[in-house]
């Protein structure tokens, strides 16, 4: 029932989504809208893997479907958002060295690189193989961009969202280059479900309470300065 | 079986921790899990027939090959140590309200499971798995890092975390290579270990180069490989002691034996030509960075982290002349590394007690009169300080030698160049030694610190350590040969 010319329309579709998402990662300053795409990125992604299931009928790509929607699209946005209400802080607009434009060009160079280099070490596909070829640069760009997102943001909550945006890279690389045992991609999605959880715990202290830290830092001197004194 | 003996103890202890009330109570449950991992990595080598691969979860996920249980053997023994040295040193942490009484049973509670994930690490077969387990000990140690109420801790962790995750994520695309080409090459995918590498030959080599290099990345974040070398000082150096010694200890370890693990495959294809100058180039780089960082450094636990990723690089210059001879040293390298380390960094927080700078764990160490307040913790430094650089008789010295000789064999050129780095790592110890541990005040002079009274339990660990190192130096025993040997075959270098 599977008609390859849709299939290719609607995938060649969602790959232009899913870059489209990156790009408004790397370049928006507003946090609560990172939130946002972050979710609907991670929402094509599902759609991605649901319209591969639908192609190779394959149970396992349900599942993945199914977990991607539930923790990415659903749990972890809406716990980072809640963390952001707490906190208060709605825009990082501090760029490490790249301004949002350098930002978009580097990508896009470095979506090339990646395409040359995958086409020389990759092997050659089957006819309708280009495909799964495209989604494989996909994918490993979306871990570049997600990387320089990491490395050229101040804030540590968007430092998160860049980890999570290479993540989704490497489901979509894991997606079109081969499929991996099920329990493994569970496994993985619990660890990232723990690392957000922490690294969004550590932020509350780091981006937000700094005062409250200081006040804390003050009271824990002076104690200090207390029992050296007599 | 074996390994459902491990997660029940790792899940008595924790609840054991939950349970308790007082510190002595959370620290006893943590000693005891410590001591039953140790007995049971001991019932393994002395009654199991290794290797294992079939148990627990049927399928090959998990199994115990002599290097993963090499790796347990140090790394429960440093547990051991290290929780009974916690017992005085996060004692001390409360009192001088380091450490909220109420972070202390999250401590304890991420102190036991981090124990349990490093083994299950080095006992998985599967590659996946073992990517899960090592980024779980991220994780959880960077918590344990972070778990100090000061800023700078939290720094410290979120760097560490996001350096190694990101990295780790490299190693990941690196796996699914991996799969892939097993897929294309064997038919069915798979990632366990056993089965790559009695299928090694069949592995296309450039793909396989390329998985390496993916696969190299993120192992060489967690051991502190350089250029992802940076979160490793700021973490060994601001995390408490204890926490720091197995840190370095065990930490770095893991990413080692991942590095070796799939190394171990590389070398059977034709990719090792590809592989082993990237990887050589990138050890003589890490002991470079490490030495030169060394000499101006003036914090004694930062000086003591770069000397650990100087000894990564040279593991890593091991691994790549890839002898029989230079892999055997390598891994007792790796047990002088971590035994020694593990006991400086024990001396390092006593120091770090006695001369706690209330400013900032970057200012430096204002130490003093260093061998009237701590004989015993200044000592350990000198001695582990000769034990690390490699003086005979310490254990360092024969792994030491023996990875240099290799190299010699592979280039003189590369053996001056790393001697002479290594000469400048040792004399960076040696001056800042010299420098600091000769000041005193002048008698008759006001003496501003109240000798630190330091508890037994944080003065044993470091004896046993020293003492230790030093029989290994003097008499390995010929067991440890053949058990060594055995690891260097079953990996195929021979």
């Amino acid at each position: 029932m599977s008609d390859p010319a849709i299939f290719d329309g609607i995938i060649k579709v969602l790959f232009v989504s899913v870059i489209v998402t990156s790009a408004y990662i790397i370049t928006t300053r507003n946090l609560i809208s990172l939130v946002r795409v972050y979710a609907l990125q991670s929402l094509t992604l599902v759609a991605i893997a649901l319209s591969l299931a639908w192609y190779e009928n394959a149970g396992i790509l349900l599942a993945i479907a199914l977990i991607t929607l539930v923790f990415k699209v659903i749990v972890i946005p809406y716990f980072i958002a809640t963390v952001q209400e707490k906190i208060r802080i709605t825009r990082d607009i501090e760029f490490h060295f790249l301004s949002p434009a350098s930002s978009l060009l580097i990508s896009l160079a470095l979506m090339i690189v990646v395409y040359i280099t995958l086409s020389r070490i990759m092997p050659p596909m089957p006819a309708g193989g280009s495909l799964f070829f495209f989604g494989a640069v996909i994918g490993i760009s979306l871990v570049m961009m997600g990387m320089m997102v990491t490395f050229s943001r101040k804030k540590a909550i968007t430092k998160v969202l860049g980890y999570l945006s290479m993540e989704n890279g490497v489901l979509l690389f894991g997606l079109f280059a081969t499929e991996l045992p099920f329990i493994i991609e569970f496994l993985i999605v619990i660890d990232l479900v723990i690392l957000i959880l922490l690294t969004t715990i550590l932020t509350v202290g780091i981006d937000s309470t700094l005062e409250e830290y200081h006040n804390r830092l003050h009271r824990f001197y002076l104690w200090e300065e207390q029992e050296d004194a007599p | 079986m074996i390994l459902v003996a491990f997660a029940l103890t790792a899940l008595t202890a924790i609840i054991l921790v939950a349970l308790s009330r007082t510190h002595g109570q959370m620290n006893a449950a943590a000693v005891g899990q410590a001591l039953v991992f140790d007995v049971l990595a001991f019932y393994i080598l002395f009654f199991v027939q290794v290797p294992v691969d079939t148990f627990v979860v049927g399928s090959g996920y998990f199994f115990i090959d002599h290097l993963g249980l090499l790796e347990v053997l140090v790394a429960t023994f440093i547990f051991v140590l290290a929780a009974v040295y916690a017992r005085g040193y996060v004692g001390n942490l409360l009192i001088s309200h380091e450490l909220e009484a109420g972070s202390l049973k999250l401590f304890y509670a991420a102190w036991c499971l981090l124990e349990l994930v490093i083994v299950l690490a080095f006992f998985s077969d599967n590659l996946a798995l073992f990517w899960i387990f090592a980024e779980m000990t991220t994780i959880i140690s960077a918590m344990l890092v972070a778990i100090l109420s000061a800023k700078e801790n939290i720094d410290a962790a979120l760097k560490y975390i996001f350096v190694a995750s990101v990295a780790m994520i490299f190693a990941f695309v690196g796996l699914i290579f991996l799969y892939e080409i097993t897929r294309s090459a064997l038919g069915t995918g798979t990632l366990n270990w056993t089965v790559l590498m009695a299928n090694a030959s069949a592995l296309p080599p450039t793909m396989m180069a390329a998985a390496f290099l993916f696969v190299f990345i993120g192992f060489a974040a967690k051991s502190g490989i350089f250029p992802f070398h940076t979160w490793l000082p700021e973490a060994h150096a601001k995390a408490p002691s204890a926490v720091s010694a197995v840190l370095s200890g065990v930490l770095l370890n893991v990413g080692i034996y991942g590095i070796i693990r799939v190394f171990a495959i590389a070398h059977r294809t034709a990719a090792a030509a590809i592989v082993v100058p990237v990887i050589l180039i990138f050890g003589i780089f890490t002991i470079a960075i490490a030495a030169f960082s060394m000499l101006p450094e003036k914090n004694l636990k930062k000086l003591v982290a770069f000397s650990s990723i100087e000894n990564m690089g040279l593991m890593l210059t091991g691994i790549a002349v890839a002898t029989p001879l230079a892999i055997f040293w390598v891994l007792v390298q790796v047990i002088a590394h971590a035994l020694t380390k593990a006991s400086l960094f024990f001396s390092a927080g006593i120091l770090h007690r006695q001369y706690r700078n209330h400013l900032s764990a970057d200012a430096p160490d204002d130490i003093h009169d260093v061998f009237r307040f701590q004989p015993l913790a200044a000592w350990g430094i000198v001695l582990g300080g000769l034990a690390i650089i490699g003086m005979p008789p310490f254990l360092a010295f024969f792994s030491k030698f023996f990875i240099l000789l290799s190299l010699g064999l592979i280039s003189p050129w590369v053996l001056a160049l790393v001697l002479v780095l290594l000469f400048i790592a040792a004399s960076a110890f040696g001056y800042f030694v010299i420098r600091t541990f000769g000041r005193t005040t002048p008698p008759g002079e006001p003496c501003e610190p109240v000798p630190y009274h330091t508890p037994l339990s944080m003065k044993a660990p470091i004896v046993i350590l020293l003492a230790l190192v030093l029989a290994l130096g003097l008499m390995f025993p010929a067991g440890g040969y053949a058990f060594i040997t055995q690891i260097v075959t079953e990996l195929g270098f021979s």
